[in-house]
């Protein structure tokens, strides 16, 4: 019983925006490097504990200031343009009921917690996402746009400095931007973990599009490795067997 | 529930192997591409077109009415500045060997002009307490004080033709040409006073150029020259692979 489970435009954009989130990070991470600190020039910054530490050159992409410049500025378009094609996508095409916050999702986020940590035997019933991916597949795009939107702030400091006042000012921009990179980074590493631990079917419908849904984490009982264990996952309580094709 | 074996084999046409070797291409292709290298050469490129196109729409977002503010509270950098040159050691104007320093203006003009530092404070003065933006990230609050450029350009005639603008310097060759718009910006000056005192060697001394339209790299310091231009002539950093047009 194999159904469509991801539309093509949701596939690339997916993609594209692995691509573009990985060159965005390490090309910010460089241009971060040239000055690893967020104060002003003659006074300190309270809210950042690694002032003047650089980040390990490993993460960083583009070689060089000039040359992560380039990339980062560049990529900045593909991130938008692809951004705006998703969110047009799933407004339209009616995905975007799957993904915003309802009342529920807090109850539900807390049954999933209970699940996750054998406090609850039953995985908790779900439409196509659990609360808890349904938190994080919309703070995503949130922190996204702040991203872009801080990051636009401190490109443009005097010509759009309203838009830099809204975040407080070149320093607090510039550090909001930071903030929303860790959180896109932190959504992202939890996600692509949650894929393999608990859902790697997940990684094949949103290759091909298509997904089984008696293979589901619901359909499973499956918790973090379940499919490492199938023994002990055996005992848990398990839904009706979908109907014979 | 029974998970039937086939599953794990066959889902959708691609078989686990198939699966693995996809995935394993595509990630480890991400990753050869995302050490910290400079990125594949064929972006080059598409990197360039990238640039170009961000440079019309920088220019279109440059607004002669839009000023930098320090933002209230904000400290002055006073010593913490920090002071950059590619010479050696801080570029010093020796009058003994080269004589009397003046900065000349002069190109797509109707009336060059040389300067001697007396000359250039005689000319309408401002004092701008702006942020210095540097390519860094860094910021730096000071106040400049000089003569504005749209002063200068006044003084010399500049030709409507001159649509770009190099700022040369006694620092070996530096120098950065702008697009003059920029130039003309109310904020762009000639200066030669920082936080109330004579500009200093390791500033810049006598005069550079500055504005917190560009970032830090386009303002030349050590000045010898301006030269109106019909067309853009590169610069220092600007050769060297860093973002010709430098605005904020």
């Amino acid at each position: 019983m194999i159904r469509k489970r991801h539309h093509w435009i949701v596939r690339t954009t997916h993609w594209v925006n692995v691509v573009a989130i990985i060159i965005m990070v390490g090309s910010g991470l460089r241009i971060f490097n040239a000055y690893p600190a967020f104060a002003r020039k003659g006074e300190m910054f309270c809210c950042y504990p690694f002032e003047h530490k650089p980040i390990p050159d490993w993460l960083t992409f583009g070689g060089w200031l000039g040359g992560a410049r380039h990339w980062h500025f560049a990529m900045m378009w593909v991130l938008v343009v692809n951004g705006l094609v998703y969110l047009t996508f799933i407004y339209l095409h009616g995905e975007w009921r799957d993904l915003v916050p309802r009342r529920g999702d807090i109850r539900d986020s807390l049954q999933m917690v209970k699940f996750y940590t054998f406090r609850r035997k039953d995985h908790p019933h779900q439409g196509k996402h659990n609360a808890l991916q349904k938190t994080a597949y919309f703070l995503l795009p949130v922190f996204g746009a702040l991203a872009v939107l801080t990051g636009i702030a401190i490109w443009k400091p005097v010509e759009l400095a309203p838009l830099t006042a809204v975040f407080g000012g070149y320093v607090w921009a510039r550090y909001w931007h930071f903030i929303a990179m860790l959180a896109i980074v932190i959504l992202s590493v939890v996600h692509v973990f949650m894929v393999f631990a608990v859902d790697p079917y997940s990684m094949t419908s949103m290759i091909t599009g298509n997904y089984d849904p008696s293979l589901s984490p619901e359909a499973r009982n499956a918790r973090p490795f379940y499919h490492l264990f199938p023994r002990r996952a055996r005992a848990a309580a398990a839904p009706p067997p979908p109907a014979a094709t | 529930m029974n998970i039937d074996p086939r599953k794990f084999i066959s889902i959708n046409g691609i078989d686990r192997r198939d699966f693995l070797l996809r995935g394993s291409g595509l990630v480890s292709a991400v990753f050869l591409a995302a050490c910290n290298s400079r990125g594949p050469k064929a972006a080059d490129r598409l990197l360039k077109y990238a640039e170009r196109k961000n440079l019309v729409i920088e220019r279109k977002l440059l607004r002669h009415t839009s000023m930098d503010a320090v933002q209230a509270g904000a400290h002055d950098a006073v010593n913490k500045l920090p002071s950059y040159f590619i010479s050696r050691t801080v570029p010093v104007w020796d009058e003994s060997v080269r004589g009397k320093w003046a900065l000349e203006v002069s190109g797509l003009v109707g009336n060059p002009v040389r300067l001697t530092i007396e000359e250039l404070q005689q000319l309408p003065q401002v004092s701008n307490r702006v942020n210095h933006y540097c390519v860094e990230g860094w910021t730096a609050v000071e106040t400049w004080t000089g003569v504005p450029f749209t002063e200068l350009a006044r003084l010399v005639h500049a030709d409507p033709l001159a649509h770009y603008v190099d700022f040369q310097s006694f620092d070996d060759d530096y120098h950065e040409s702008w697009d003059i718009e920029s130039a003309m910006h109310k904020q762009t000056v000639v200066a030669y006073g920082l936080d109330g005192k004579m500009l200093e060697p390791a500033h810049g001394a006598p005069a550079r150029v500055y504005s917190p339209v560009k970032l830090g790299y386009k303002n030349t310091k050590y000045l010898t020259k301006i030269v109106f231009m019909p067309k853009m002539n590169g610069g220092y950093w600007s050769d060297a692979g860093y973002e010709w047009y430098g605005g904020t």
